[in-house]
């Protein structure tokens, strides 16, 4: 088969152009110490060359960028939550180990008898850069990076003093650089290090070199942090370097800890005092989710699907309008809403009823409002839903029944909903699985609150099982707790996996039923 | 077409890629902050790179120092933040700040609270520029002269409510640790106790303390006596404030600029006394803070002190937020603006917020206490012994 030059000449130069973008930053990561990483993508650019040159992996061609999609946005997100489930990745174990390990390497302590120089800064063409240090007792050393600071003698005839100003403006092929000059070079200048004694000499700021000391020095054999100004011992503990006498070093670095977060859910009473609650909580909510949004979501399109109703398509537009506002924006309108002093829903019970609802105070009522908003945001999903399964139920099955006597009523129950349910259990389930974790609604409309009173129970009457979590992990402790977090995560994935087999389970069946309609 | 958009998407990815894995550069000075501070750092910024030719970059950023969290480790985060000094503590925690120096000389320039604010284990990590208090904000039209007590503010709340007409005399917003907590320090409530060296005790916890329970107490009389109302969120009490159908409420500066435009001739006073006791707000401070991953610590640290402590800058950096600046030059210039001086005379009685991490237990917890005792569904007093001990459990991590 003859193909178009056109064609082929566009695929090459792409590949080309993501061949070279892949090299280089193949090789930047590879640079930059990230192996796991950079492998990878070496492994899925190979993949993607093979797919786009191969006639035999053609219809590849057509997945790669779902897949692609699909590795970055679900698998590896998947596998990053399990792995940061076993670690202690939160609040002050942030860093890795390599990156605690330096920042203590890092550190100086000032001895005693520690003196700081002014200095003059020199470059040459090639920007290598030396430092004229002098001492308080007007003593000058010559300096580079690394190196012992020899003493030099500034009327030595190498040392030229152009203006005579008493200050040297060049010696060998190196010149002085000006204040401006010295800021530009800040970056270099900070990290030049020059010894002297057992000491080193570093920059303190713009106008002075300083004497310090290493202060701490890590032991990899022995895995332990030494104080090097007073000799205390410190060894990794959890995720913290600690002293035999208790002290503990800051920053603490994120170390892998097993089953403990898992264990953690289990035994602490403070998590596990309201699990059941709060879980039965969310059952009931996300199966109200769906149940009021698809009771009326269905109303609507059989209503709207009937052609002898005028003015249809601006019905069906109105009343897609709440699922086109941002749900965010929904939410604070319907908190504002259930005000109970100065929301409207309140001001209109009180001028008709002479009722006040306690609508985000009280337990029941604070669940009946979020009920309600979800029903605002979600109908219009399920009323988009229906009408499309409703256009491939044939019209002939409603005729002939009709024939046969059946009224309307009979025809939706026996024909309609049957039918309807074949198609859109499936995604039911899946709403279902959605509203089980509908962190937005809660938490914009009531925080998981009303508070429960009872000693020390973190989770609200409104809380489901991912706000709960939310509360959890960054409500407690010393703020976050992805560690944890992850770990429940885990934890509501296998309630959720666990739930949807049943539910599809049964959708099966449904299909079952269908083939003897 | 297909094919072109294939591979454009695969493009599109490698870039993604790439920009996560490049470094954060040498010898450019990159400012995370907000958008009201964002116009006045890029302009000194400008400054900087004329004077020594270079680049700062500013952008806003909503959260900086969760940013920083993910992003600094990586190598990609700023190497300034401005925010809140209450960030501190999880930052430094986390190894994420590096210590600032200043001179004497321009220690001496700052105001001290803000200086000590920003110290944390002996070393300071921001320089300061703005302090921040709630206050007791009135409508001049409704209550000409504020109350010196909350004996007056009572009674007068009581005569301006009208709950039938939408009319309030004094709401607090509810359930806010941070706006209520003045009462509860009036008369002995605190947050955490002191160790002898002068830091935290996180495990000493002063919220379920008898002056706390004394201060709960006034709170539910406001409820009873129907001046506070049930759902008091943020939104509800300015909105109302601005409005004029609010004659008083506990606010901070951030709200100024709103009553302002809604153009309500407003007063900004002293909280009032409780049992002839001072309530004491919590004090925030503004500041600048250097990243313990930036390339350019010397260049940040020369940014700060020639270009941002500055009476220029701190004049600048004041006219975009309404607070009294921490830059004493600067706060002798505006002292004389009502607004300032109603929002420092608070701030004078303050206690700095809480900045070790432990106090993330604290919040959440302390909020589900307030809101018990205001739709009194528990006695002040059962609800903050409730809440403390569930802090108590959670700073312990169990």
């Amino acid at each position: 088969m003859e193909k178009p030059l056109f064609s082929i000449s566009l695929k090459i130069i792409f590949l080309g152009i993501l061949d070279a973008l892949a090299i280089w930053s193949i090789i930047t990561i590879i640079f930059d110490g990230y192996y796991w990483v950079g492998g990878i993508l070496s492994l899925g650019v190979i993949i993607i060359n093979y797919i786009f040159l191969s006639e035999r992996a053609y219809p590849f061609r057509y997945m790669v960028p779902g897949l692609i999609f699909l590795v970055i946005m679900v698998i590896y997100p998947i596998f990053y939550t399990i792995y940061v489930s076993f670690t202690n990745y939160g609040t002050g174990h942030i860093l890795n180990k390599e990156q605690a390990i330096e920042q203590f390497e890092n550190q100086v302590y000032f001895p005693k008898d520690s003196v700081s120089y002014t200095f003059q800064a020199f470059k040459n063409d090639s920007g290598e850069i030396k430092i004229i240090l002098f001492s308080p007792e007007e003593e000058a050393y010559l300096c580079e990076n690394k190196k012992i600071i020899v003493k030099v003698d500034l009327s030595d005839p190498r040392f030229i003093d152009q203006d005579k100003d008493g200050i040297i403006d060049q010696f060998d092929n190196y010149k002085k650089l000006d204040k401006i000059q010295i800021i530009q070079s800040l970056n270099e200048l900070q990290n030049l290090r020059f010894k002297k004694d057992e000491y080193i000499i570093k920059l303190a700021n713009l106008t002075e070199f300083i004497v310090c000391n290493k202060k701490y020095q890590f032991d990899p054999s022995l895995d332990r942090l030494l104080d090097l100004e007073n000799g205390k011992i410190y060894h990794d503990i959890e995720g913290y370097f600690i002293s035999e006498d208790g002290e503990r070093l800051t920053p603490g670095f994120r170390v892998k800890i097993g089953f403990k977060n898992f264990t953690k859910l289990i035994r602490s009473p403070q998590i596990s005092g309201p699990f059941l609650r709060v879980f039965g909580w969310t059952f009931l909510w996300a199966f109200l989710s769906v149940i009021t949004t698809f009771a009326l979501g269905l109303t609507l399109a059989i209503i709207l699907n009937d052609p002898y109703m005028k003015l249809r398509k601006i019905y069906r537009t109105l009343l897609i309008i709440p699922y086109s506002i941002p749900g965010f924006i929904s939410c604070l309108i319907w908190c504002g809403l259930f005000n109970t002093e100065v929301g409207i829903i309140n001001r209109i019970l009180n001028n008709l009823f002479q009722v006040i609802i306690p609508w985000l105070q009280h337990p029941i009522w604070a669940k009946v409002a979020v009920v309600v908003v979800n029903l605002w945001l979600g109908f219009p999903y399920m009323m988009i839903i229906t009408l499309g399964a409703l256009q491939s139920i044939p019209f002939e099955l409603g005729e002939a029944a009709a024939i046969d006597g059946a009224s309307r009523w009979q025809q939706f129950k026996s024909i309609t909903f049957p039918l309807l349910l074949v198609s859109l259990a499936p995604l039911l389930i899946g709403s279902f699985a959605f509203n089980f974790n509908n962190f937005n609604v809660i938490y914009l409309v009531t925080q998981g609150r009303p508070a429960i009173p009872g000693a020390g129970t973190p989770a609200g009457a409104t809380d489901i099982l991912i706000s709960y979590t939310y509360r959890l992990a960054f409500e407690g402790a010393r703020g976050n707790q992805w560690g944890l977090a992850s770990a429940v995560s885990l934890i509501i994935f296998i309630i959720i996996a666990v739930i949807s087999a049943i539910g599809f389970h049964y959708t099966r069946a449904l299909e079952e039923v269908s083939k003897n309609v | 077409m297909k094919k072109f958009l294939t591979v454009f998407l695969v493009l599109m990815m490698l870039i993604g890629l790439i920009s996560i894995a490049s470094a954060s550069e040498v010898g450019k000075l990159l400012i995370w902050c907000d958008a009201d501070r964002a116009p006045v750092l890029e302009e000194v910024g400008k400054e900087f790179t004329a004077k020594y030719n270079i680049p700062v970059e500013v952008q806003e950023v909503g959260d900086p120092h969760r940013r920083l969290t993910t992003a600094g480790p990586a190598g990609e985060g700023a190497d300034l933040i401005i925010g809140a000094h209450d960030w501190i503590g999880e930052l430094i925690e986390n190894g994420l700040l590096e210590p600032i120096s200043l001179f004497t000389e321009l220690r001496s320039k700052f105001v001290p609270v803000s200086l000590e604010a920003f110290t944390y284990g002996g070393k300071l990590y921001g320089l300061p520029y703005a302090t921040e208090a709630v206050a007791l904000f009135y409508n001049k039209d409704l209550v000409p002269e504020p109350p010196a007590t909350f004996e007056e503010l009572i009674t007068i709340a009581k005569g301006l409510t009208n709950r039938e007409k939408g009319e309030y005399g004094f709401l607090i917003q509810m359930p806010d640790p941070y706006h209520s907590f003045p009462l509860l320090s009036a008369t002995g409530g605190y947050i955490f106790g002191e160790n002898p060296d002068g830091t935290a005790n996180p495990l000493d916890i002063g919220l379920a303390s008898e002056g706390a329970i004394r201060g709960a107490n006034l709170l539910l009389r406001l409820v009873q006596e129907g001046i506070e109302v049930p759902g008091a969120d943020y939104q509800t009490v300015i909105g109302l404030f601005n409005e004029g159908k609010l004659a008083m409420m506990i606010a901070g500066p951030w709200t100024i600029e709103g009553i302002r435009e809604a153009g309500i001739n407003y007063g900004i006073a002293k909280i009032p006394t409780i049992d002839g006791q001072v309530a004491k707000p919590f004090v925030g401070v503004q500041g600048c803070m250097v990243s313990a991953f930036s390339e350019n610590k010397l260049l940040t640290r020369t940014f700060l002190i020639d270009f941002v402590a500055t009476k220029e800058t701190m004049l600048k950096l004041y006219e975009r937020a309404n607070r009294p600046p921490a830059f004493l030059p600067a706060l002798e210039e505006v002292s004389e603006n009502p607004d300032i001086k109603g929002i420092a005379i608070s701030a004078a009685d303050g206690i700095p917020m809480p900045k070790i991490p432990e106090m993330a237990s604290v919040w959440g917890a302390w909020a589900d206490a307030l809101e018990l005792i205001v739709n009194q569904k528990l006695g002040p007093e059962q609800a903050l012994k409730d809440a403390v001990e569930h802090m108590k459990k959670a700073i312990q991590g169990e």
